[in-house]
């Protein structure tokens, strides 16, 4: 009997919870179709799953987020006139994809003060000016290359290297420091060559070949960079391939199969096959919300996860100030942020004069149709120096 | 040496998956005298109805390709009958409009498969690595769209040179009056060059599929290749489709195999051929091989 009333209480507290929880709007907008759609379909599950986890735990008392994914086609009008709508709701927090996309509206977002969360690490989101609102999830693109290059540097001293990027902003974002890096390191940068998706990179293999290079340094998505190391097999190159966040993963190995073996790749996030709180969390919730395998090993599943957490984390730290949740208070509960979470590899934490979240990478490497850590988390040495002079 | 030649093959090869993807939209062309603007979803919708098949029925994917281009014939024959027909009479910027609509149609019903997004890989049915001759070395896919190009290109010859319902298609190209008043059907002609674009537009998807893995924006992409080839070539002529894909595949390969390595960040490969193709059109307007009309006042 006394467990029937305790139910019925528990029950009536969840009724008047939901009845009187405020309602709090994050949008997001990116390419759920169109060009990198492929990243952005699973960018925007991760979104859409983690909101649907923190409503169904109560994860902010009082608080039922409504998470919204718009796809806006990786076109910027179309972010525009979102990110429009949302100011003009009043929504706290806005989560954006795309670098044009996101450096187009910089002096916007300053204007208006509403806090952006990107799916793009260019660094020049969060350089001035009008960089107070940005803050990036994981370290820049310009990071994740001075990374890598620095694992380079480390396993083939004085290699030489060839920087294969996407025809866009968000490809030619790391090249001035990975330059001045490779200066650094002893390394040679020998070529840059800007790749759209095509059909044949024989061309462009062979000309490296002659000028010697060893490593390819990818920072693309997975498409182009699957095609191009399939051909560099075909061909019989000894060129290795490395890249950042957005050229490797899990759909890499699935589009270039055993053409990706020996793939260098660097991420700030945990993949779903390893031990771990996080990988466990992030394959339970892709189950829980029935999504497919595909999904939940995409390194992009996280990424939204981790996007819309950031956000969610900044709103709960504003709820239990006491502070109304409005884009003021949540941008000042960023900018205290140090929180512990799971999905990457270290905590994510900013500051006044600091905007990235995770500054924790790791160097993967595909082995047997998986990526394996070869290094422990660690901050690129030289990305400070050659970037911030410091 | 070895250098030039490889790039040399791969540019033929290259530009043979352009040829076959080109072979389609000059069929149209040469029977109907409409451009088709939604050329590059009937190539998606073939290669990804091949890779449906193969993914969720388990068949073979040889299997999978003939039921797509089958698909696709049909796609193409009734796209004919239902949007096209009703044109025919009308002005060509409107019969170009509702292709260009078609496009904007058969992306929005692509996006709501589960195909809109994503890459997405052809189960293996070829083997690993390809062929090497002296130093040159050419993919077992890439060798197929050789093959398939030619394949395509003799049955194509075939059929308009000694089928009566190709040479049908010759008569309604030349003149649809002549031809209607000699009892040809004309509408009949128009909807089997829709079918005929259908099967070759999938021909090239699975190739491209082999090739370089399935995404939408990629297929439809070698949609809008088209265009520089077939105006190279001539519109309304098919050895022209083929020779014109083929120089255009030569001509990206060299200047990117030369010239990116003067240029920063490279891309001459993507400029290179729009460049010849304009000089070529300043000297033969209708291309190498398209048909000259002359209009006496």
């Amino acid at each position: 009997m006394k467990n029937k009333w305790t139910l019925w209480a528990l029950a009536a507290v969840l009724v008047m919870g939901f009845a009187t929880a405020e309602k709090v709007h994050i949008m997001w907008s990116g390419a759920i179709t169109g060009p990198t759609s492929d990243a952005g379909k699973y960018y925007a599950q991760g979104i859409e799953d983690y909101c649907s986890w923190v409503n169904d735990t109560g994860y902010v008392s009082g608080i039922e987020f409504v998470c919204e994914t718009r796809d806006d086609q990786y076109n910027n009008a179309n972010t525009l006139r979102n990110f429009e709508e949302a100011v003009d709701r009043g929504d706290p927090v806005f989560l954006g994809y795309s670098t044009g996309g996101t450096l187009q509206l910089k002096p916007l977002v300053q204007e208006v003060g509403l806090p952006f969360i990107p799916a793009s690490y260019h660094i020049g989101n969060i350089d001035p000016p009008d960089n107070d609102y940005i803050f990036l999830p994981i370290a820049s693109y310009s990071e994740q290359v001075i990374a890598v290059l620095e694992y380079i540097a480390k396993v083939s001293p004085g290699a030489k290297v060839a920087l294969a990027i996407h025809p866009s902003p968000f490809g030619r974002a790391p090249v001035k420091d990975a330059k001045k890096a490779a200066g650094e390191l002893g390394i040679e940068i020998v070529e840059v060559q800007e790749m759209a998706k095509g059909l044949d990179y024989t061309a462009t293999l062979k000309r490296f070949e002659k000028k010697g290079v060893q490593y390819i340094v990818y920072q693309n998505v997975a498409g182009p960079v699957a095609n191009m190391i399939k051909d560099a097999g075909r061909l019989g190159l000894k060129i290795k391939h490395a890249g950042a966040h957005y050229a490797g993963g899990p759909d890499l190995l699935r589009l270039a199969g055993d053409a990706a073996e020996g793939f260098l790749w660097v991420t700030a996030y945990y993949m779903p096959h390893e031990q771990g709180a996080g990988a466990k969390f992030v394959k339970d919730l892709g189950a829980k919300y029935g999504r497919p395998a595909d999904a939940i090993e995409s390194v992009h599943y996280p990424s939204g996860m981790l996007a819309a957490a950031i956000a969610i984390e900044a709103i709960k730290e504003a709820k239990n100030a006491g502070k109304k949740i409005n884009a003021e208070n949540v941008y000042q509960a960023l900018l205290k942020m140090n929180w512990q979470n799971k999905l990457a590899v270290g905590p994510v934490t900013y500051s006044k004069k600091d905007h990235v979240g995770v500054d924790k990478l790791r160097v993967l490497e595909a082995r047997g149709g998986t990526f394996v850590p070869v290094t422990e988390p660690f901050s690129s040495a030289l990305f400070r120096k050659v970037h911030y002079g410091e | 040496m070895s250098y030039f030649f490889q790039l040399l093959v791969s540019g033929i090869v290259v530009g043979s998956v352009y040829a076959l993807a080109a072979l389609g939209f000059v069929l149209i062309y040469k029977a109907s005298r409409v451009i088709n603007f939604a050329h590059g979803h009937f190539i998606a919708i073939g290669a990804f109805t091949a890779y449906a098949l193969s993914t969720s029925l388990g068949l073979s994917v040889w299997i999978a390709a003939v039921l797509a281009l089958a698909f696709t014939a049909i796609v193409g024959y009734f796209t004919e009958r239902i949007f096209l027909k009703p044109l025919v009479g009308q002005p060509i910027i409107s019969v170009i409009m509702v292709t260009i609509g078609l496009a904007s149609v058969f992306g929005g019903l692509i996006h709501m498969t589960p195909y809109g997004s994503g890459n997405f890989s052809l189960p293996g049915f070829l083997p690993e690595g390809g062929v090497n001759f002296a130093g040159i070395s050419v993919s077992y896919p890439q060798l197929l769209a050789v093959v398939f190009t030619g394949v395509f290109l003799a049955a194509f010859g075939w059929f308009f040179q000694r089928s009566t319902v190709g040479i049908a298609m010759r008569a309604v190209a030349d003149d649809q009056m002549a031809s209607m008043s000699l009892g040809v059907s004309v509408e009949k002609v128009f909807a089997l060059a829709w079918a005929a674009a259908g099967i070759t537009a999938a021909a090239a998807g699975l190739i491209v599929g082999a090739i370089s893995g399935l995404n939408l924006e990629g297929l439809v992409g070698i949609g809008l290749k088209v265009f520089p080839v077939v105006i190279l070539g001539g519109l309304d002529s098919i050895p022209g489709a083929v020779v014109g894909g083929i120089i255009i595949g030569i001509l990206e390969n060299m200047a990117a195999g030369y010239l990116d390595a003067y240029i920063p960040g490279g891309g001459t490969g993507d400029v290179f051929p729009f460049l010849v193709l304009l000089l070529v059109l300043w000297f033969k307007p209708h291309g190498l091989f398209g048909t000259e009309e002359i209009e006496r006042v």
